[in-house]
This record gives C-alpha cells, structure tokens and sequence, in this order.
C-alpha cells in the first residue's frame, strides 16, 4: 500500500486552509498500530470535522471501540472543499485521521445518520473513498456499510446505501457486532449479514421486499429471507448509569460548533411533544446517578484539561434533582476553574429555584422552546405550559441576571392559524416588558427563531404532511413584518431546506435513486446554505418521476401502510393514533413520569429493567 | 508566582493557530492540575501571555510564554506539564520573573529565522544584491490601507549557508519590523517557504540583543551586539 500518510502530510497538508482539523493526533486521539489489530471499524460523521467533533454519540462509539486493543476505530469526516478538490485531482482517496488509512482498508465503516440533509455527503464520501455507492454493488473485498442514528428509524429512503442498519442505542450492540464480524472474518459479506440479523437493533435492508396491494400500492416490507425477522427491534440501553461513558474525550486543536465537554446527565424524554421525534424514539427516560455524574465530571476536566462542561440531555431541567446537581457540580467544577454550562435548559422546568441555582454557571444565554405561540397550539403539539409559566421563568431568569434569551418556535405546526402566529408576536412582547418590569437596563437580547415543522417518522405527526412552500413563506414573512421590534432578533430557516428535510424524513426506498442522483448531480452539505442546490434536488426528483412538494406534504391515513412500519421504535403505533386522535381534539397528554401511559416501550426491557415504565400497553 | 518559559514548537504543531495555541497550553495546564491566577471580571481568563506569535505554518526552537501560577513551581510541576503537553511542544528552560517585569510582547525586539530555500544558482547574487541596497521598500495591504516601507532598517542581518538555507536576523515588536515572508518575497523565492523555522527570540537590553532568558539571568550574557556584527553584512 503507498504511504498514504506520508504524502498527505508533505505534499497536501501544507496547502489546507485549516491543516488543524485534519491532523488527527490531537490529545486522547487513539492510534494504534492497525498490523497488531484485528478489526479496524471507520467512523463516519458526514460533516465537516466541527460539526463531527461535536456530536456525543461519536465520542462514545469511538471511545468504547478503542476499549478493545485488538480494535481500532479511527475517525472519519467530511474534507473542506479545499481538501476534496486536491482529493478529486489527484486522486488521493478519503482517509482517516488517526493514520491516514483509506476508508476502503477498513473492515467495517460507520456512518452516523444525523439528519436527513447529510445522506449525499455520506455518497460523497463513500465516492471520495472509492467505495460502491449501492450496497449491492460492493465487493468481497469492500468494508461493510453500517449506518446509525435517528435516521435510521426511517431507513428506507437510503437502504440501497448500507449493507445494514442499528436501530437504537448503538453502544448497546456495535461491540457485539464487531464481535460476530471478527469470528466471521472469513465469511462472504452475505454470510456475515445473516449472522448479524440476530442481535437486536440490525436491520439488514437487502433481506426485505416491498409488497404491493392488489392495487398496486405500497403494503409493507417483508422478510425475504427465513432469518430476517418481520420487525427490527431498536437496541436499548437499559441502565444508563451503568453504561459505559468515555471521560478521555479526544481534545480539538482548533475550537469546534460545541466546543465543552458534554456531561450526558439523562436520556430520553417523557413529555410526550408530539412532533418530536427524539422524544419518542429515545424513551424511556433513563438518568444517570448524580454521584456517578460528578465523578464522570472531574474525570473528563483532568483528561482534556477543558474549560467548560455542559449538561446534555433532551430536556435538563427534567433531570430530578437538577438543583442539587448543578450546586454540587458548580462547587467541584469551580476549584479547577472550569465553568458549567446548561445549554439544553429549557423554560419547561426553569425555576427561581434553578435561576438561584445558576448564579455560578456562565450566563451563555437561554433557551425557551415554547414551540408554539397560543395555550390552543400549544395543547395541539402537547407542550405543557402556559403562558404565566413562561412569563415567570423569563422573570426568574433575567432576575437571575441573564439579558440573553433564545425562544424557540415552529412554524406550520398541525391547525395554525395566523392567530397563532400572532401569538408569538404577544409572547415576545410579554418577555420585553417583563424585561423592563424586571428592572432590566438597556435591552435584553431576545432571539427568536421559528424553525418550520418536519414531520417525522415514529411521531404522533407522522401522519402530517407539510405546509406548502408558498405558505411557509407567507407565514415567515407575516412574523418577520411583526418582530421588527428593538431587541429582538428574529431568525427562520431556508424554506426549501425544511422542504427536502419533509420530502426525505417520510419517504419510502423510492427515495433511493432520488438521493443517488442528487449526489451524482454534485448535492453534498445540504445543511449549509453555500452548498445547498435546491435545483438539482428538484431536478433529482423529477427525473426519477417524483415530486418534491407532492413527497414533503403528503398526507398519511392513519390506516395507511407507513414505510417504517417494520421498524420497531419501541412505541406503539396505537400510541402514536392516539396521540394523534387527541391532538385533532386539543387533547393534551400528561408527562409519562406521573404516570405510565403504556406507550409500548416497557415491552423492549426486561422486567427489572422497567423502572417507571410499568405498563405494557395502552390502558 | 510569575514565570517565563522557553518551548521549542516542532512538527505537526506547527498548523497551530496563535489562539489553538493558547487554547492548547491552557488545557495541559489544566490536565496538569496547575492552578493559574485569573483576571477579574465577568469572563475570567487565566494570566498567560505568548512573547509573539509564531506564523501558521512555522517551528520554533526559542519561543516564550509568560504565566502566572496560584502556586509554586519547581522543576517537578514543569515535569508533571510536560507530561501533558502534546508531542511536539517541548519546554526548555523556564524562570521565575519579578511580579512587575515587563510583558514579553512589549519587549521582544528581533527574531532569529532560517528557512529551506530551493536550490537557485542566482539566489547567492540576489542576496548579494539585498544586503547592498541602501533601501528596500515593499508594498504592504492591510484591510484599510496600502502602504510603502522600507525593510532595510530591519534586516540586521542575512545570510545564505552552505547547506542550503538562508539565516536571518529581523526586527520585529513595536517599533517596526519585517517578516520572514517578506524577505523571501523580494529575493524572489516561492513564499510557501518550506520549513520555516524561528531559531530564537530576542530582546532589546541597551544596545544589545539578549536572549529574554540571559536578560533574566543579569549576567549580561551577551548574545550579539547588533550593530557591530550585523549591520555591517
Ligand atoms: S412505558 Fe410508560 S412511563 Fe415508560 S416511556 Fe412509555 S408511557 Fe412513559
């Protein structure tokens, strides 16, 4: 094999415009001498290497692949255009940076499948790296292609790509995966997959059939091989405080998007919003113990040396007893000169108590999801507070000493009205006077930024389909005509971006091709306005005989057959109908933590793994 | 307690911007458990200061950063930082300095550089050329403005070795100065200038050159007397 390293580190380092992100030896990175190992797993985050580097389910693969010394797991990332132009010329493949290995050498690759917009830059990548972009058409020789993440709840759109998927919590079966393909080595990639069907979480696309109705209509995907079982059942972690959590956090030269060490405090979420998809694909809310919490803190500074420590979660002022937590951690975090962060904070559980709290936590601003901008919209999504909570916790808040608070809304949420939206206007005017009733100088900073609503697969939403462009248009410029108000800042998404995001999140394995082409038209980076070409995933979409719009705002029956219907997110579907039902009737549902509602999941843990989850099936 | 510390800056490092830089002793600081004293104020940042930024790109085998410590240090806590800085940043000497010395930055007057330079059988002419010029303007851009001036002043000295690199000894700090660039630029040679290396920093103390560790030593240590050995080249 050439030396790869070295002509990368003479000949192409010296030209990029920022050499740090590819360097690969930063500290706690692991390297190891791939001859001495006996798997070599690539981890795949299609993006640039600040937005890869920030993302926690990465950092944890990463770490508890690298537990193993026979293995190595090594990073992979989006190269900058510099990069990928010099790599195209002169044809030097996509490598890691631990070793400057080519992605095609290693065993297995991993992509993580954050959002829909990154599918073509997982093509563009897997092109860079000369790898067979369709899983069919992949060689003994080439690695197997496993992707992982939210996006793979909705596998279809993109199942022609990946040899296999993980549903769930990957840290829960990757090592048992890597260890199935280490005993198998020797097997043909068919063997192998069918060896892997086993273990919970896999799914194996190329093992399915789309079934039709008499009329021709999508039924379902069907096993088409005796092992694949009718259903994938998603991975669970079902003790959180005695997973493994990796404390030796790799240590970025140059600062990346979230640049802190990431305290995971929880996860999942029981508010039950309706048009989240993290909230119900991550259930049950599972915590971590505030001991095991703080030792994991002190841990993680002494290892990376970092100033900062955020608390992670869904939703952290969930976390039960979020007051005693950040008083402990501020107290042992401040004797290192290390701030705490609580950037998922959300207005839903902000109190004075917490505000108090705070004092010792640095005032990087906060984050409200109010969502919607009147009590009836708001009972539509289920996001359980009022109006006078807000407006308390705002108060709460800037009495405590913040003047920099973010809102965040959607737009084009199920039954909006104008009146809705005008509702936001009145909230935001209620959060300045409170701003002035508080005593406040000068102006606060208020953002205001109103996303527009994807509606995603395994979500009571799922059946909705979006809101035309043009009326997305129209609502966002009704809002930015009324928040020209001092002080506030108002911030909206690309209307278009929001529309491939629906077209893609709902779509079924006809979206394959779609994406293929759109790579192949030169589509990479979808989330970055610079790179973004609605035109040609127009022109994608078209050619393959679909449309775009139609795709994005179709409207599910809730009898249809859906295309992740195989895929078992642990929710019932009678869950979701139900919540669906309610949401047409204003029907709000209450947080599970009171109460279990039977959404299905207790049927993916073992019995004394339950905790609150004590229903099997809805009442 | 106040000290300086010399550090050489080797291989894959050297992409390391001014801010990756601080941002990088600051966390094996940390890693270390060496306590720093920190400003006051709303954001408080720990008392650390670098004599001069090293361009993206370049080694150096004499670089300077000044810090403040909660503690004392003894060759044990530079032992234990050591440990934890990455490969490629080396400490080489280190000194306590009195509370009220001046910042590094505001004293350091002139750099040492040698630099690769491809082989050119005209080039020894052109430097020739240079050294002999009562004057050598260059045109410099910054955001707001282009403007001429005259480097000469600020070359002390520039010579090309037989081994094929090209030593200089150039101004820099507060009252004017040149860089390496710029040298190179007008002896014509191809400014991706491979393996660029700051051999030494140097500070101003009367009429001499010292090294900013011989200035603390009071031993009057003489590096070079600039305008006896370099002017006349
Ligand atoms: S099983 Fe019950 S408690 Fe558990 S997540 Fe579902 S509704 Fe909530």
């Amino acid at each position: 094999m050439k030396n790869y390293k070295e002509i990368f580190w003479q000949e192409i380092l010296p030209r990029l415009e920022k050499p740090t992100r590819y360097l690969g030896n930063e500290v706690n990175a692991q390297i190891k001498n791939h001859e001495q190992c006996t798997m070599r797993i690539a981890l795949v985050f299609p993006d640039l290497y600040e937005i890869g580097m920030s993302h926690l389910g990465l950092k944890i693969l990463y770490h508890l692949l690298n537990e193993r010394p026979q293995w190595v797991a090594e990073r992979v990332f989006m190269p900058g255009a510099d990069l990928e132009k010099i790599m195209r010329e002169e044809n030097f493949p996509l490598c890691s940076l631990e070793t400057v290995t080519p992605l095609a050498a290693f065993d297995l690759v991993g992509v993580t499948l954050q959002y829909e917009l990154s599918y073509t830059t997982v093509l563009q990548m897997l092109d860079l790296a000369g790898i067979p972009l369709l899983a069919a058409d992949r060689s003994e020789s080439d690695p197997l292609v496993v992707g992982g993440g939210p996006g793979a709840f909705n596998p279809e759109p993109i199942a022609g790509f990946f040899d296999f998927f993980v549903i769930g919590d990957a840290e829960e079966v990757l090592p048992e995966i890597v260890q199935v393909l280490e005993e198998h080595k020797n097997l043909s990639r068919q063997e192998r997959l069918l060896r892997l069907v086993a273990l919970p979480g896999v799914y194996v696309p190329s093992l399915y059939e789309a079934q039709q109705t008499a009329a021709g209509t999508f039924l379902k995907l069907a096993p088409a091989h005796p092992s694949a079982p009718a259903r994938v059942r998603r991975a669970v972690v079902a003790d959180l405080d005695e997973a493994y959590y990796p404390t030796d956090f790799v240590v970025p030269y140059g600062s990346i998007v979230h640049d802190r060490l990431v305290l995971e405090i929880f996860r999942g979420c029981s508010r039950g919003c309706r048009f989240c998809q993290a909230g119900m694909i991550y259930r049950p809310v599972r915590e971590r113990k505030k001991e095991t919490l703080r030792q994991m803190a002190q841990k993680m500074v002494r290892s990376t040396g970092y100033e900062e420590v955020a608390l992670s979660s869904l939703s952290s002022g969930d976390y039960s007893a979020i007051g005693e937590l950040i008083q402990d951690l501020s107290a042992d975090l401040a004797g290192e000169g290390v701030f705490l962060s609580l950037p998922s904070l959300r207005l839903d559980s902000f109190s004075q108590d917490l505000a108090r709290q705070s004092q010792q936590v640095r005032k990087s601003g906060l984050t409200f999801a109010p969502e919607a901008g009147t009590q009836r919209l708001r009972d539509v999504i289920n996001k359980n507070i009022t109006e006078a909570e807000l407006i308390s916790a705002v108060r709460d808040a800037f009495a405590a000493g913040w003047t920099n608070i973010k809102l965040y809304f959607m737009l084009g949420l199920p039954a909006e009205t104008d009146d809705d939206l005008l509702g936001i206007v009145h909230l935001v005017q209620q959060v300045l006077n409170t701003y002035k009733q508080a005593g406040g100088k000068g102006r606060p900073q208020i953002t205001v930024s109103a996303s527009v609503f994807v509606p995603k697969a395994h979500t009571p939403f799922q059946w909705f389909g979006q809101i035309p462009e043009a009326e997305i248009r129209r609502r966002q410029d009704l809002l930015r005509r009324h928040l020209r108000l001092p002080g506030v800042h108002f911030q909206w998404h690309g209307a278009e971006m929001s529309l491939l995001e629906a077209a893609i999140a709902r779509g079924g394995r006809e979206l394959v091709p779609v994406i293929l082409r759109a790579a192949k038209l030169g589509c990479k980076l979808d989330s970055w306005d610079e790179h973004f070409r609605f035109d040609l995933w127009q022109q994608a979409f078209t050619e393959n005989g679909l449309d775009l719009a139609a795709c994005a705002q179709r409207q599910y029956a809730l009898t249809d057959p859906l295309p992740w219907d195989h895929i078992d997110a642990g929710v019932s579907k009678r869950f979701l109908q139900r919540e669906y039902e309610r949401a047409l009737k204003g029907e709000t549902t209450k947080d599970c933590r009171e109460g279990c509602l039977g959404c299905g999941i207790a049927l993916l843990l073992d019995k004394e793994n339950r905790g609150v989850c004590i229903n099997e099936n809805l009442d | 307690m106040r000290i300086w510390i010399e550090f050489a800056l080797r291989e894959s490092l050297r992409f390391l911007s001014h801010l990756d830089l601080m941002r990088t002793w600051q966390r094996a600081l940390r890693r270390a458990s060496l306590p720093l004293v920190y400003s006051q104020g709303f954001n408080p940042h720990p008392r650390m200061a670098f004599a001069s930024a090293l361009p993206v790109g370049a080694t150096s085998l004499g670089e300077y950063v000044d810090i403040q410590f909660a503690i004392n240090i003894t060759d044990k806590e530079m032992a234990a930082l050591q440990a934890e800085l990455p490969a490629g940043l080396e400490i080489l000497q280190w000194r306590v300095v009195p509370k009220k010395a001046p910042a590094l930055m505001s004293i350091v007057k002139a750099a040492e550089w040698s630099v690769k330079v491809p082989d050119d059988q005209e080039l020894p002419e052109r430097v020739q050329k240079l050294l002999q010029s009562a004057s050598l303007p260059i045109v410099r851009r910054t955001k707001r403005k282009v403007s001429t001036i005259d480097i000469k002043p600020y070359l002390y000295r520039l010579e090309l070795k037989p081994s094929g690199r090209l030593e200089m000894l150039l101004a820099m700090g507060g009252t004017g100065g040149t860089k390496p660039r710029e040298v190179l630029e007008l002896l014509q040679i191809p400014a991706a200038g491979s393996d660029l290396v700051r051999q030494k920093l140097l500070l101003a103390a009367g009429p001499y050159l010292q090294s900013p560790m011989a200035v603390l030593l009071k031993e009057k240590e003489v590096f070079f007397n600039a305008k006896a050995d370099y002017y006349q080249l």
